[in-house]
């Protein structure tokens, strides 16, 4: 039976259309470009991390309703995705050539965009004068190589969620080394109902392997003055091996092991679980930012007041750490309407929308006019801003996540008593390096 | 004879018809992503503006290191023993449903429902009953005072490994299950009779008619299951993300982590074709091993 050439001709036509649709940039937007004051259709897609959580999305979403009524021809359609798997999400967009026009950066993800080629000229399309309208800090994590990455939305700088009213009754002060941590997080580890169990925690640790627990336990190690990455003139290094880190790791086995001041169950716990022990009166404090506030808030609208903040405790001689959490906007550099997407990135920016923004969710304005609202400064805000003078920036790599990973998978291992915190020290140490060396 | 040469081709040329659309999904979502993913492994790459040709360092680099060699062996492990739950436990309702019980549609019905559901969904479910402090398991055992304090499920490596591999096999059963009951009814009754005239009770019955007249069936539904769990990601991912401290990391996770954390897909494709062809050996060996016998 001769089949080759039909064969051959159904091969040759696959092929010829896998390469015509490999060609194309992606799907055809429904419009084409279209400035902002025109009536042609535009639809603006938007990725974002915050419409997936709860109370972000009620405020997100009236952003775009708000917007949409402004400008009755665009229309805001999100993709929302929860922040662990954002990066991965943009990065098969990418290279499927379907990119939204806005999407979610970050200080951790701007490497990789930037190497992706997916960021547009932000400066360009926003003006220099809007620029100068950012916080310094944010805005300088926020540029690498002298290219703004994205426009700074939010800061969610990390430090110490505290329940005020606990601590008042128990005649405690917010900890500032973390042996004050320690001993705070044992007093406030107690049977509340007295039926022989302990029933409220000291501290709620996120401890899942991944960028939830691994970007609050970096910080933590940074106090104790060791640096899960650091450029040298011969360039990365990692000084995870060392007795700082060992004191970090050691700490983290100790809250669980030999204090008790952690819930059962921290490998499990990642920040939604933690969130919802906090609300659910299980446990006193809580290293984070100041959006869990709103999380809380929205499942126990009983706890409005009785939370407090503070910078990160530190070891000895050594200062708060705290990263900014920063959250931004960049514009797809494949965007067909990026006239628009400047401007709708504009309207979610000023000042009103920005206060708004802090009032429902907790999360920090990075624009310096609603900053300095006297809204923003409420109690339970001040220790997170205080903690932002003490931000480190993250160090520009691609694989600056598995960092984090690696950080969370040793500190699981101590706790699980399967390594002591020096061979988990080691093991942390020997997989950065090996993540320096495949990135050489 | 030039007739039917003719009448050969057109049939021929229907043939080509039918089958032709089938050829091009195999090619499109088939063939062409298997060679892809053996292009991009050759390569450091992000998919988009790097592209550095690396040969066959990646490959080189797995086969020599002692953490893809573990992961490999923990997920051997996790595959042969939720095959095995899968086979042993889908086998036995197999064997319950194929006899003449009372509600067996309806049975048959509610022993089917776990395969229907998302793996999300699975995952999910169970990691709420394994919840320390919210979790069903706990709740149930506290009760009937087995244990005093709850259990950390996911805290110890080979409790976690034990629960994740209990869940899919509750998850993975049904499938095992319909084949079996299939190959079940497909067995001659007449070979029961004759068993029985001969002497045979049940475990000798099984034995030389049951077991022989399964095993096609069987030989299918370990390969496919093997297959299928060995490549699994959702349940393991969603219940502990491959921990803790890499108890439950299965290669699927690995390579998972290596493309979307460090953005590496050329070593994840790399690892991906070694997947490939460690599922492709075990489907070879295993098919000469088990004897396509005609009973």
């Amino acid at each position: 039976m001769r089949l080759k050439g039909p064969i051959a001709a159904a091969v040759g036509l696959s092929i010829l259309g896998m390469g015509l649709s490999a060609c194309s940039s992606g799907s055809p937007s429904p419009s084409g470009s279209a400035g902002i004051n025109s009536t042609t259709p535009v639809t603006l897609t938007v990725l974002s991390p915050t419409v997936v959580e709860k109370p972000e999305s009620v405020v997100e979403k009236g952003y775009a309703d708000a917007y949409m009524k402004l400008h009755p021809n665009v229309k805001v359609e999100f993709v929302g995705v929860p922040m662990n798997d954002a990066y991965a999400k943009i990065s098969t967009l990418a290279t499927g050539g379907n990119m939204p026009d806005i999407f979610v950066n970050s200080p951790e993800f701007s490497s990789q965009a930037n190497q992706l080629g997916i960021v547009a000229d932000m400066t360009a399309l926003l003006g220099s004068d809007f620029m100068s309208g950012f916080a310094k800090a944010p805005l300088a994590q926020a540029t690498l190589d002298g290219k703004v990455q994205f426009a700074p939305f939010f800061t969610i700088p990390t430090g110490l969620l505290y329940r005020a009213d606990l601590f008042a009754a128990a005649g405690l002060t917010p900890p500032k080394t973390w042996d004050e941590f320690e001993a705070d997080a044992k007093t406030l580890t107690v049977d509340v109902n007295k039926d022989g169990k302990t029933d409220r925690w000291g501290f709620a640790m996120v401890g899942t392997n991944n960028g939830s627990g691994g970007s609050r336990f970096i910080p933590v190690m940074r106090t104790f003055g060791a640096q899960e990455l650091v450029k040298d003139g011969t360039g990365w290094k990692t000084s995870f091996n060392t007795p700082e880190a060992v004191a970090a790791f050691k700490l983290y086995g100790d809250l669980v092991n030999k204090d008790g001041a952690v819930p059962p169950g921290p490998l499990q716990t990642g920040y939604a679980e933690a969130t919802t022990e906090m609300a659910t009166d299980k446990t006193a404090m809580m290293i984070t930012g100041p959006h869990t506030i709103g999380a809380i808030l929205a499942q126990n609208p009983a706890l409005k007041g009785k939370f407090a903040s503070a910078p990160l405790p530190a070891a000895t001689g050594h200062n708060p750490v705290s990263v900014l959490g920063m959250l931004g906007w960049s514009i797809s550099q494949d965007s067909k309407n990026k006239d628009v997407a400047a401007d709708y990135i504009k309207f979610i920016l000023n000042k009103e929308n920005q206060i708004a923004w802090n009032l429902t969710t907790g999360r920090l304005p990075a624009r310096t006019d609603a900053l300095e609202d006297p809204q923003i400064a409420r109690p339970e805000l001040k220790g997170f801003i205080a903690a932002q003078d003490y931000a480190f920036t993250l160090p520009n790599v691609t694989y600056y996540p598995d960092l984090q990973v690696i950080a969370a998978n040793a500190y699981q291992g101590v706790i699980q008593k399967k390594m002591t915190p020096e061979q988990a020290a080691a093991s942390a140490a020997a997989k950065t390096e090996t993540d320096i060396a495949n990135n050489k | 004879m030039a007739r039917s040469s003719k009448v050969a081709a057109s049939q021929q040329r229907a043939g080509l018809g039918f089958v032709s659309p089938s050829v091009l999904v195999l090619l499109a979502l088939v063939v062409y992503p298997l060679f892809y993913g053996f292009y991009i492994s050759m390569f450091k790459t992000n998919l988009r503006n790097m592209w550095n040709f690396v040969g066959l360092k990646y490959f080189v680099q797995a086969l020599s290191d002692s953490d893809f060699i573990h992961t490999i062996s923990v997920t051997l492990l996790f595959a042969v023993l939720v095959v095995a739950g899968n086979l042993l436990l889908g086998t036995a309702l197999a064997l319950l449903l194929n006899t003449n019980i009372r509600f067996r549609v309806v049975l048959r019905a509610i022993l089917i429902l776990p395969w229907l559901f998302p793996d999300v969904v699975v995952a999910i479910l169970f990691k709420w009953i394994y919840d320390p402090l919210y979790g069903l398991l706990n709740f149930a055992l506290t009760s009937v005072h087995l244990i005093d304090h709850p259990i950390v499920w996911f805290g110890d490596s080979n409790l976690a490994f034990s629960a994740v591999v209990l869940s899919c096999i509750w998850k993975g059963y049904p499938l095992v299950m319909i084949l079996v009951l299939a190959g079940l009814q497909s067995i001659p009754k007449d070979r029961y009779e004759a068993a029985q005239l001969d002497g045979a009770g049940l475990a000798n019955q099984f034995r030389y008619v049951t077991f022989p007249g399964l095993v096609p069936v069987l030989a299918v539904s370990v390969i496919l299951d093997f297959v299928w769990w060995f490549k699994h990601f959702t349940i393991v991912w969603l219940m502990t993300a491959g921990g803790p401290i890499d108890a439950t990391k299965v290669v699927s996770i690995d390579i998972y982590r290596i493309a979307f954390t460090n953005f590496d897909f050329g070593r994840a494709a790399a690892l991906a074709v070694i997947v490939f062809f460690i599922c492709l050996a075990f489907s070879i060996v295993y098919r000469r091993l088990v004897r396509d016998t005609e009973v």
